[in-house]
């Protein structure tokens, strides 16, 4: 066999080109929200066994709820659980506004998801595993948290609220 | 061996042109829409 | 000259993958509606109650049929077809594919009665600990099991052409047939290994749990270039068939079209990640490592985009197209499998760009599992592929079966109701999901739906309507066709597009398989071996099932 060389259409090579460029530019846009203003997605954060994890008294998550840290800075610790009715624990949260708040969620049972509406604390919730995000409430208002992952029947009823007063 | 017509050869995709940069511009401008949602939204660490 | 003759009993044993395989689609597509129904508060699954109990089992008898069953099925049948045509040769040994087609369908039934017993209701990603039947895993890994075989059927045949043929260039058809059929056989072992070393002996009861992290990565390792089984399929029919039936056109590209298939080949499994982004248990450097590859693989996408439709501008301008896009409108559209194929290239592009946003990284904090994502692959397998698959059995049935194809008019209605159908599902359910709405739920009953998504919850039950009608009208142009009275006079002729340079003159290492197979390999070894070595280190099986539905 000889050695042949690939013939490329002009037109073709420059859109190539193009889209070489466009998709470096994207993955630049991507790298400077992540690295550069912090806009990162979830790390393994602690591994914890399922079946204990919601009664084990060690466990943050046999008292989950909202702890403050610092002043205006919140640990909130979330048990999700399709068993026996489909609901996060807490279901309601009140912070102020401007408050930082870092979500540990984890689940007892099944596979759940943690969407808080309108921001970007949206992730996975597995058995055995602990998510973590930390965002900040910068507006006062009722935010929503939905189960974006099915998790049974009841799945289509499974929120919670978090109440940001002024 | 296939056999080549002349107009092949003269075959000029402008027309290909024309679609993929109709396609470009929306595709830009979708991806930068949502990805504007996402910084707009802010840190997550 | 007289086309490659294939034995009726070549064309009754592809044709066996379509009946099973348009089956599938009948049952799946019911329950589609149904979904899109009640999000629009129209809810008819209360009615359904002695046969289906719930929304979501309906939601997995879609998901299962229409994604993996319909898909596979048709994908295998028509990859065999390719070929056999295409290197002008029989089945090496046509009876190990017959082995691999019963394998198939005996896995078919046995996640089929599970299912309809409502005791494998876990959607068709099946992730655990939501725990089914053991049958359901059994079936499925028939039916994986089966494709390999009917794969290894495939890749005997083609090295048997090429040991009489050692220095010709291999057809593009049948080039890019088998690469598909090797790409699936590399990425399913994600699944294998999931099913095999957990799910199958935990629902048999011989280990106690799973590890529910493990598991999603093992699924979307083959999860992601299982899009690409899809999808490869429908690119040979828009590479190297699709521009001979709009107009007379010639492949614009043999050599580009080669490269884009090895770059899908190396690039589509080792960027699973892309689907784990907001999981607990990966860490970030593999996620961006993944989200860089995901860029990568948009390359020969793009590569496709511009082939495509230079192939098909150049059928237009055979047709006397003039002008920057008015060359479109000479496409023979009156063709229902042009329409059909031509409109689902159309909604590809949305497609991409909804698949491209998701896949960018962090960007996936605003869509996951928001109902942009099934809004997403509505455009991409519900119709770049399925509609496309569509246009191609309004001439692959005839070709079978020697009937014509049973008014074609109807079907060209088919493909346009598919299209504006689409077009307003899939545009509600993207916004609707930007908003926040959540995917997999059953929206027209949930608490928490804010008055703002009213509308667009509405819209998503209009295009269901239509899509109704649309996949009524297939089948019933399907049924209408395989009992056609009137035959075809000739054999139907199979469009192959000639590629505008001889591809004699594509350079040799675009049609060389080892060293593209090594580097596939290596690559996947390099960015999964450290994250699935470090999982597996630490697996903990600490995950009990569940049956919550």
């Amino acid at each position: 066999m000889s050695a042949k060389n690939m013939h490329i259409n002009v037109y073709e090579r420059n859109w190539m080109i193009f889209s070489a460029i466009m998709l470096v530019l994207f993955a630049t846009a991507v790298s400077v929200a992540a690295f550069g203003m912090g806009i990162q997605v979830p790390a393994p954060e602690q591994r914890v066994d399922p079946r204990t994890v919601a009664t084990d008294p060690n466990s943050p998550w046999s008292n989950p709820g909202l702890r403050e840290v610092s002043p205006g800075r919140y640990d909130a610790y979330i048990l999700a659980h399709a068993i026996p009715n489909w609901e996060y624990l807490p279901k309601e949260i009140t912070v102020p506004v401007g408050s930082r708040v870092s979500f540990y969620v984890t689940s007892s049972d099944v596979q759940h998801g943690f969407n808080i509406q309108n921001t970007n604390a949206n992730f996975m919730v597995l058995p055995g595993q602990v998510s973590k995000l930390t965002i900040t409430f910068k507006n006062p208002g009722t935010y929503n948290f939905i189960c974006t992952e099915y998790c049974g029947v009841g799945h289509g009823v499974m929120y919670g609220a978090i109440i940001v007063t002024p | 061996m296939a056999k080549k017509d002349k107009d092949d050869d003269e075959f000029r995709p402008t027309g290909t042109i024309a679609v993929l940069t109709i396609f470009v511009i929306t595709l830009i401008a979708i991806w930068t829409t949502i990805y504007m949602i996402l910084v707009g939204r802010g840190s997550t660490l | 000259m007289k086309q490659y003759q294939l034995s009726t009993g070549e064309k009754k044993f592809i044709g066996s993958h379509l009946l099973v395989a348009i089956l599938a689609l009948a049952v799946g597509s019911l329950f589609g509606p149904l979904q899109a129904f009640e999000h629009a508060g129209w809810d008819f699954y209360p009615y359904l109650k002695p046969f289906i109990k719930s929304y979501y089992q309906g939601l997995t008898v879609h998901g299962v049929l229409n994604a993996l069953v319909w898909t596979t099925f048709f994908i295998m049948g028509f990859l065999t077809f390719n070929v056999t045509f295409a290197l002008k040769r029989p089945l090496k040994n046509p009876t190990l594919n017959k082995v691999g087609f019963w394998l198939m369908v005996v896995g078919v039934v046995a996640a089929a009665i599970p299912i309809l017993a409502n005791e494998a209701t876990v959607l068709f990603t099946f992730y655990p600990p939501l725990k089914a039947n053991w049958a359901f895993y059994v079936g499925l890994t028939l039916v994986v099991v089966g494709s390999w075989v009917e794969g290894w059927g495939l890749f005997m045949t083609f090295a048997g052409w090429r040991k009489e043929n050692p220095n010709v260039r291999s057809p593009f058809v049948a080039f890019a047939s088998i690469l598909t059929a090797l790409l699936w056989q590399i990425c399913t072992l994600g699944v294998a290994v999931e099913i095999l070393t957990m799910l199958l002996p935990w629902s048999l009861g011989l280990i106690e749990g799973v590890d529910p992290q493990l598991a999603r990565t093992y699924f979307w390792f083959t999860g992601h270039p299982l899009v690409y089984f899809w999808l490869l399929p429908a690119y040979i029919s828009w590479y190297a068939m699709l521009p001979k039936q709009a107009g007379n056109g010639k492949m614009f590209s043999d050599s580009l079209a080669r490269l884009s298939f090895w770059i899908f080949l190396v690039l589509s499994t080792p960027l699973g990640f892309h689907h784990q982004y907001v999981d607990p248990g990966v860490p970030p450097v593999w996620k961006f490592i993944h989200s860089m590859l995901t860029f990568g693989v948009f390359f020969p996408s793009m590569m496709t985009a511009f082939t495509v439709v230079a192939s098909l501008e150049h059928a237009g301008r055979k047709q006397g197209g003039k002008g920057a896009l008015a060359w479109i409108g000479k496409l023979n559209w009156s063709d229902p499998s042009v329409a059909a194929q031509l409109l689902a290239g159309i909604l590809f592009f949305f497609g991409g760009i909804g698949g491209l946003t998701n896949a960018s990284y962090n960007v996936n904090l605003v869509l996951h599992n928001t109902a942009f994502i099934p809004g997403h692959f509505h455009l991409t397998v519900a119709t770049a592929v399925t509609l496309s698959f569509m246009g191609i059995s309004y001439w692959l049935l005839p070709y079978l079966t020697g009937r014509k194809l049973w008014n074609p008019k109807w079907a060209v209605a088919q493909a346009w109701t598919w299209f504006i159908g689409m077009i307003i599902f899939s545009n509600a359910m993207h916004i609707v999901g930007l908003l926040g709405a959540p995917r997999r739920v059953p929206l027209g009953l949930a608490p928490y739906v804010p008055a703002e998504w009213n509308s667009r919850l509405f819209q998503v039950g209009v295009g269901g309507a239509i899509l109704f009608v649309s996949g009524a009208l297939y089948l019933t142009v399907m049924l209408k066709t395989a009992l056609n009275k009137e035959k075809v006079t000739e054999e139907v002729e199979v469009p192959m597009a000639e590629a505008m340079q001889d591809p004699a003159l594509t350079p040799d290492w675009l049609d060389r398989w080892a060293p593209w197979i090594y580097g596939s390999l290596a690559l996947i070894v390099l960015v999964y071996g450290p994250v699935l070595f470090d999982m597996i280190k630490n697996i903990a099986l600490t995950s009990p099932g569940f049956r919550v539905w």
